[in-house]
Parts: C-alpha cells; sequence; structure tokens
C-alpha cells in the first residue's frame, strides 16, 4: 500500500514529440527544444542504458557512457556558451531516454575538440558525433542545408556548388605566373592544395592570389592541380558524411598519383587535419603542410616595402592548433610583419573560441540559429573588438567570411578581418591597400 | 601480578589480524569471540566477494582463521562475552560469561585490543520511507550479498530474475535526522562492485545507482567505479531517492535527478538499500565494560589524533577496525596491525623496566 496510505502513486507519463499545428495554415512544425520544453512532462522515467549501447555499437561512439558529469566540458565548450547544447548534457540526456540521432543536437557539435582537451575520462566528441552523425544519415533527420552541400560535394567535388572548371580562375588576376600542373606537369617541390573557399569565395580568392604573390617573392617552387582539384572533404566526414569522404580520398590520391611533387601544402586547417590524420590511416602518407608552416622558416628572406602600423589580434583555427598542435607558425609570421603588433585574445591558443564552422557547422547556420542565441563568430568577434585590435587576422579559409559577417552583425565594422597572408602581401608592395 | 598476554576481543578480519601480528612478533594472544565461529561479519553475513576486487570471500576469510588457530602462542574462547573487567595496564583481569550457559571465567592480560566492528545500519530504523519491511523487493546490500553468494539474484516477491535493479546510496548515513551524520565509507565501493556482480550474473539486467556523490577512494575510482561504468554499463545517476512507491509490481523510485534539475520516477524490479555502519552491539557493550571513551555515535573514540590512531583514553587499551569508526578491510587490517605492535610494545616496555 502507498506509504501512509494517503500518497497516490503517480503515473510516468510518456514524453511526448512537441509539434504545434498553426492555427492559419494548419501546417505542423517542430518546435526548437528551448520552446519544446515548456510542453515537455517534467518528470524523467526513461533511464535505461540502450541509449548508450546503441553509440557505443558505432565505431568512435564508444566513450559517451564514460562521462561521470564532472562538468568541465561546459565552459569550454563554445556552443554551450551560446544555447543547451553541452557534451556532459548530451550524456545525461542519451541516459534519460533521449534519442541522439533524432535530435538538433546532434547537429550543433562543431567537432571543436575543447571538450575533449580538458575532460578527465576522455570522452571523445570528435569521435561520438561524426559516427552518430553517420547514422542518422540514412533517417531524414539530416538539416536541408547540411544536405545539399554534401550533394554539391557529391557532384561536383566542392562545397560551394560551383564549376570545377573555375578552380583556377582567382589566379589569372594574381599578377604573377601560377602554374598549374595538367599543363605542366614536370616535378615540383610544394604542390599547393588551395581547397574551396580559396578557390571560388571571393575573399578567400583574395588572400589566394596574396599567397602567389608572396610565394613567388620567395622564390618557392610550388604549382596547383587546377580543375583537377577536388576538395577532401573533412569537414563532411565530421558532419557525418563519411561515405563521401572516402569516395573524395579515392579521386583524389588518383589525381595525385599522376604527378610528382615533394610536399602538399594547403592553406586549409580542414583538409591539413585529413592530410596528417585520415590519409595515412588510409595507406597514403604524405608530407604535408600548413601554409603558415611553409612560410614561417621563410620569411626573413622576404623584402618588406613598408610598415602596416596595425595592432591586430589572431584567431587559432581549432584543426590547426588544438586539433594539430600548430600555435607557432601563424604568430612567426604575424611577428615578422614591419609594424604589427599582436595582441592576445583571452581564449587563444590550445583555449581558442571556436568560429563555429568547423564539423559541419560552415553549412548548418541557417539550421543553428534556431538552437543558439548568437553564432559562434559573434561571440569570437566581440573577443577580437575587446583587444582594441584593428584587424583580426586568421588563417584558415572559413573564418575571414564567417567573421566579417559577424563584425558587421555585432556593429563591429570597424573590425576588419583578414588572413595572415594578406597582410604579409600588402606590406610587400608599395602604396597598395591589399589584394 | 603482570601478564605478558595481550587479548584481543573480537574475531573478525580486525581481531584475526591483530591475534595473528601479535602471535608473529612473538607475543601471547587470547582471542575472545562472543560467536560460535571466527570471521566476524564477513561470514556471519554471507559475504560473496571481498571489496575491492571482489575475491571470493568466504576461502580468504578461512585462511586467515587458519592462521590465527594454528599458531601456538594464539588461544581462542568462542562463545566467550566480555562480562567484567577488573585490575589495571599490565594486569588486566578480564571476566568472560558464556553464551549458552551461565558459566563464567576470569583471563589474565596486560593489554587489550579491542576489535568489536560494527553493524549494519537497520533500515526499519527511523525511516520508512524505503518501504524495507513493506516491500519484498527492497532489500540491502548485506541481503543482496547473500544472493550473490549462492548465485542467485531474483525479487523475493515472486523468485523471478529482475530485470531493472538499482541501488540507493547513502541510507543510514550523512543523515542528521537519524544521528548518523558521518560517511559509512564503503558502502559507494560496494554498491558498485554488487553492481559488477549483478551484471555479470544477469547480463540482460540493467542496474542504476543513485548517488549524492560518488566516494571511491585511491585506486577503488580506477578499479571499480570506472570499469563499473564503462565495461558493465552500470547507471550512475547524481540524485537520491527520496521514497519508494508500489506500481504494478514494480517499484516506482522517485527522486531529484540534480544534474538535469528535474524529478524522476523509474521502475525498479528490485532496489537495494546501501546501509552504512554502526557500531555493533559488542562495540557498544564493550566500550562501557572498558571505560574507553566513546564518540557521541558510539564508536570507541580515538582520542590521540592522526598519528596514533589506534589509542584509547584508557593506557593499554588499543582499538582498531570498525570499533572506531566506519572502515573498510584494508584499514581494519592496516590498523590492526598497527595495535599489535603498539600493544606487545608496550607489555615489552613494561617488563624491560621491571627488569631494570
Amino acid at each position: 500500500m502507498p506509504i501512509g496510505g494517503r500518497k497516490v502513486p503517480p503515473v510516468a507519463v510518456e514524453k511526448e514529440h512537441a509539434r504545434v499545428a498553426s492555427t492559419i495554415s494548419g501546417r505542423e512544425v517542430d518546435l526548437p527544444p528551448m520552446w519544446n520544453r515548456m510542453f515537455e512532462p517534467r518528470v524523467l522515467t526513461d533511464y535505461g542504458p540502450e541509449g548508450f549501447a546503441a553509440i557505443s555499437r558505432l565505431p568512435g561512439g564508444e566513450s559517451l557512457e564514460w562521462c561521470y558529469g564532472c562538468g568541465k566540458c561546459t565552459p569550454v565548450c563554445p556552443v554551450d556558451m551560446v544555447g543547451e547544447y553541452g557534451p556532459r548534457k548530451i550524456h545525461r540526456n542519451v541516459q534519460t531516454g533521449t534519442d541522439l540521432f533524432a535530435v538538433a543536437d546532434l547537429w550543433l557539435c562543431t567537432t571543436c575538440g575543447n571538450c575533449l582537451r580538458v575532460c578527465p575520462k576522455r570522452v571523445d566528441m570528435i569521435a561520438i558525433m561524426p559516427a552518430v552523425r553517420e547514422a542518422a544519415l540514412s533517417s531524414s533527420a539530416v538539416p536541408a542545408e547540411l544536405q545539399d552541400v554534401f550533394e554539391k560535394t557529391f557532384r561536383l567535388g566542392n562545397a560551394l556548388g560551383q564549376s570545377q572548371r573555375r578552380r583556377a580562375q582567382w589566379a589569372e588576376s594574381a599578377g604573377v605566373p601560377v602554374r598549374i600542373l595538367a599543363r605542366d606537369p614536370a616535378p615540383v617541390d610544394v604542390l599547393f592544395y588551395v581547397e574551396d573557399y580559396w578557390s571560388f569565395h571571393p575573399r578567400g580568392q583574395d588572400a589566394a592570389r596574396a599567397f602567389a604573390r608572396v610565394a613567388n617573392a620567395l622564390g618557392i617552387d610550388w604549382a596547383i592541380l587546377g580543375p583537377e582539384e577536388k576538395t577532401l572533404g573533412d569537414s563532411q566526414r565530421l558532419a557525418g558524411e563519411r561515405g563521401l569522404f572516402d569516395s573524395l580520398f579515392e579521386q583524389v590520391t588518383a589525381t595525385l598519383a599522376k604527378y610528382e611533387f615533394r610536399r602538399i601544402v594547403t592553406p586549409d586547417p580542414h583538409a591539413f587535419n585529413a592530410l596528417v590524420k585520415e590519409y595515412p590511416q588510409r595507406g597514403q602518407s604524405f608530407e604535408a603542410q600548413h601554409y603558415t608552416q611553409l612560410l614561417a622558416p621563410l620569411i626573413s628572406g622576404i623584402e618588406w616595402a613598408r610598415e602596416l602600423n596595425l595592432r591586430v589580434t589572431f584567431h587559432d583555427p581549432c584543426y590547426l592548433g588544438r586539433q594539430n598542435g600548430e600555435y607557432d607558425a601563424p604568430r612567426t609570421l604575424i611577428g615578422a610583419i614591419p609594424g604589427v603588433e599582436l595582441v592576445e585574445m583571452g581564449r587563444c591558443r590550445e583555449n581558442a573560441y571556436c568560429c563555429g564552422g568547423g564539423g559541419g557547422g560552415m553549412w548548418l547556420d541557417g539550421f543553428t540559429s534556431d538552437y543558439t542565441s548568437e553564432r559562434l563568430a559573434e561571440r569570437r568577434v566581440r573577443e577580437a573588438a575587446g583587444t582594441g585590435a584593428d584587424v583580426l587576422v586568421v588563417c584558415c579559409p572559413y573564418e575571414v567570411p564567417r567573421f566579417s559577417d559577424a563584425a558587421k552583425s555585432t556593429g563591429h565594422d570597424d573590425l576588419r578581418v583578414c588572413d595572415i597572408i594578406e597582410l604579409i602581401d600588402e606590406a610587400t608592395r608599395i602604396g597598395t591597400a591589399g589584394g | 601480578m603482570s601478564s605478558d598476554k595481550v587479548a584481543v576481543i573480537g574475531g573478525g578480519p580486525g581481531g584475526l589480524c591483530a591475534a595473528r601480528s601479535v602471535a608473529e612478533i612473538g607475543g601471547e594472544v587470547l582471542l575472545i569471540e562472543q560467536r560460535d565461529f571466527l570471521g566476524g561479519t564477513p561470514v556471519a553475513e554471507n559475504y560473496a566477494g571481498l571489496t575491492p576486487h571482489g575475491e571470493p570471500a568466504q576461502p580468504q576469510i578461512q585462511q586467515m582463521i587458519e592462521a590465527v588457530t594454528a599458531h601456538p602462542k594464539v588461544e581462542v574462547k568462542l562463545g566467550a562475552e566480555l562480562s567484567a573487567l577488573a585490575g589495571g595496564p599490565g594486569a588486566f583481569v578480564l571476566t568472560l560469561r558464556g553464551s549458552k550457559g551461565a558459566e563464567t571465567q576470569t583471563v589474565e592480560c596486560g593489554a587489550i585490543i579491542i576489535a568489536t566492528g560494527f553493524s549494519h545500519f537497520d533500515p526499519g530504523r527511523a525511516t520508512q520511507m524505503y518501504g524495507y519491511f513493506e516491500f519484498p523487493d527492497v532489500i540491502t546490500q548485506a541481503d543482496l550479498e547473500a544472493m550473490l553468494s549462492a548465485h542467485s539474484v531474483i525479487r523475493p516477491s515472486n523468485g523471478q530474475a529482475p530485470e531493472r535493479v538499482c541501488f540507493i546510496q547513502c541510507v543510514g548515513s550523512r543523515d542528521r535526522q537519524i544521528g548518523n551524520e558521518y560517511c559509512s565509507k564503503v558502502c559507494c565501493a560496494v554498491a558498485s562492485k554488487e553492481a559488477i556482480e549483478i551484471r555479470q550474473l544477469l547480463p540482460d539486467s540493467k542496474v542504476f545507482i543513485f548517488y549524492i556523490d560518488m566516494r571511491m577512494y585511491g585506486f577503488w575510482e580506477n578499479e571499480i567505479y570506472w570499469p563499473a561504468q564503462e565495461q558493465h554499463h552500470v547507471q550512475y545517476v547524481k540524485g537520491l531517492i527520496t521514497e519508494i512507491l508500489p506500481r504494478g509490481d514494480r517499484l516506482l523510485v522517485r527522486g531529484e535527478d540534480t544534474t538535469m534539475g528535474r524529478p524522476m520516477e523509474v521502475p525498479m524490479d528490485l532496489v537495494v538499500l546501501s546501509v552504512g555502519m554502526e557500531p555493533s552491539r559488542g562495540t557498544r557493550e564493550v566500550a562501557k565494560l572498558l571505560g574507553v571513551k566513546q564518540d557521541k555515535y558510539g564508536f570507541i573514540e580515538a582520542v590521540c589524533g592522526p598519528l596514533d590512531p589506534v589509542g584509547t583514553d584508557r593506557e593499554a587499551i588499543f582499538v582498531c577496525g570498525a570499533a572506531f569508526g566506519p572502515a573498510d578491510l584494508e584499514d581494519t587490517v592496516s590498523s590492526a596491525a598497527s595495535a599489535a605492535v603498539r600493544a606487545v610494545g608496550y607489555l615489552r616496555s613494561l617488563s624491560a623496566a621491571a627488569a631494570n
């Protein structure tokens, strides 16, 4: 009998899927969790190991259930600062009945890796999230804008949906010759893997042209693949499309096999990450460098034309810094530019705040906006502006467009955003204001 | 009339270790046990496995017993209960009462080691919120140990194997209302160890531990807690259960999931109460008969501070194991050996002084 004779056993209510029908159109919509929660039963009742078991079965998913709830991930998770998502909460949600394969949280992680850096139990969201996303791809849960990028990448070999014929168009206005291997297949020292955003995005193309001028000025023997180049697709992989990555791997390695080169250099930390971590696992090991690593030992040989008189702050890309340990090469370059003073942000180097572009975040801004109070790039731009810097300098192709937009939307129009290579180029040319 | 004999009161792991230690360093020992058998609570409560590693308890304790009973310097008195103390340090006279008849005898000793241990908190006392006596499927860790010893974990209500089992931590510990404000130290590890054993015995079962904070000292963290979670898939949920209500033929455990900040109501087939430690009846009575100081909970007080944890407020009377507070097996045998050295050392310094 109930204790004390008066208590009535409560009825445990099953969780309901919160859908709301519009009174005007009759259309049913899913409400994002921050609203959805108001309609959910308060009482948790679906406790069990089943959710962990389903995720543990996926290669890479084993460690989610290792979480013991210390919460150290919370203050370093960039998404947790602007929304309800957080690694510790993912663990508790799964333990209390949330189907991670079917909720928005699955797509909010940028795989920035800062939670793993501080996790005492080594719960590896950078392995868990891509594994669960891959399994979820077969359902209709993939956000449409991400699906669109997957399809563009599959069809065209780049995330921007551009014609591959235009891959090397940027080089025509570089002002220096840029060698394309298909036309001139002689052996080369540096195969420069331009990747999507420096190939196609207007601000990326500015940086690519700046690189061409600096590389030529330094006498580097380099060439590009041009129309033969396809993206390595590392962010697509982390967003769940391992199959697409593997297919691109076959195509990319077949192209690379046609040419003789000593090393691959790329401006894209995501491509760099694929070359140093994923390609060797698949039996293809190249000497790979980020462009800052190529230039850092050579920069003392450059002929500077002027002092820039700028105060700059630097944003460490997650996939160059935290994920691959390179913090010094970009700073060496910045320090070499005449008249440039570097002021660091509070969160820098291994604790750098994510721009929001990694792990598919680059293509989920619309989706993410339903679940976050502001974009990660906006938060980061505020921090950059807080240093009093004139320029936020970066060295990842995702970041110039992301931070430029964020500077405008946060009212920091006077904060200039550019790649390190653009400042170097500027300081070597007399009387010009950038590319 | 001085005696060079050490009396050890209590024949559990602490008393056995103290007796063996005294004998091994050349002292004479009288081991007094009120029960008719040696081994103490692990034997009386039919423990299955020892914490932390779960080695079978009975053979391990049996080895300790044999080492003591086989030693020529040890005399064992079973079924004997202390009823009076006379004399003083170096020349105590103990009156022992037989447990069955009224026969009494007196024995002499120079020093005393109290190893009278603990008893499990009685979950029927003071709080009825977990319904230990109302619901057949609410049991204690000790009840579960007996089931594990028999390799048969069942729901007492129907004899079936439980599908969902949970542990509720801190029952009778850390509780001002009950009067036991201390942490009982071992229950987190025992619950985790028993959870692993249930998962091994019943692979289809789902096992939960509801806790305030998991107190897994030292290597218990990586040797019990982490494997329980990572390899045996025990579900740890932060937040204690407030009450248990019947729901159909199951039990509904209700509490707050504190990291989610929400109430929880979770159906269970078997609920295990992680009951804490209290001073045993023997500890309370022996303390009074010997006139040693007790703390407010009834444990014998180790008055000399952290660097002399086995001394009492009476000269030549030492204490070890759970008689002076919650203790695990490692604590118990360590303090027992320490008390043995102190007792023998005391007697030797007396005889050295007498020889001069």
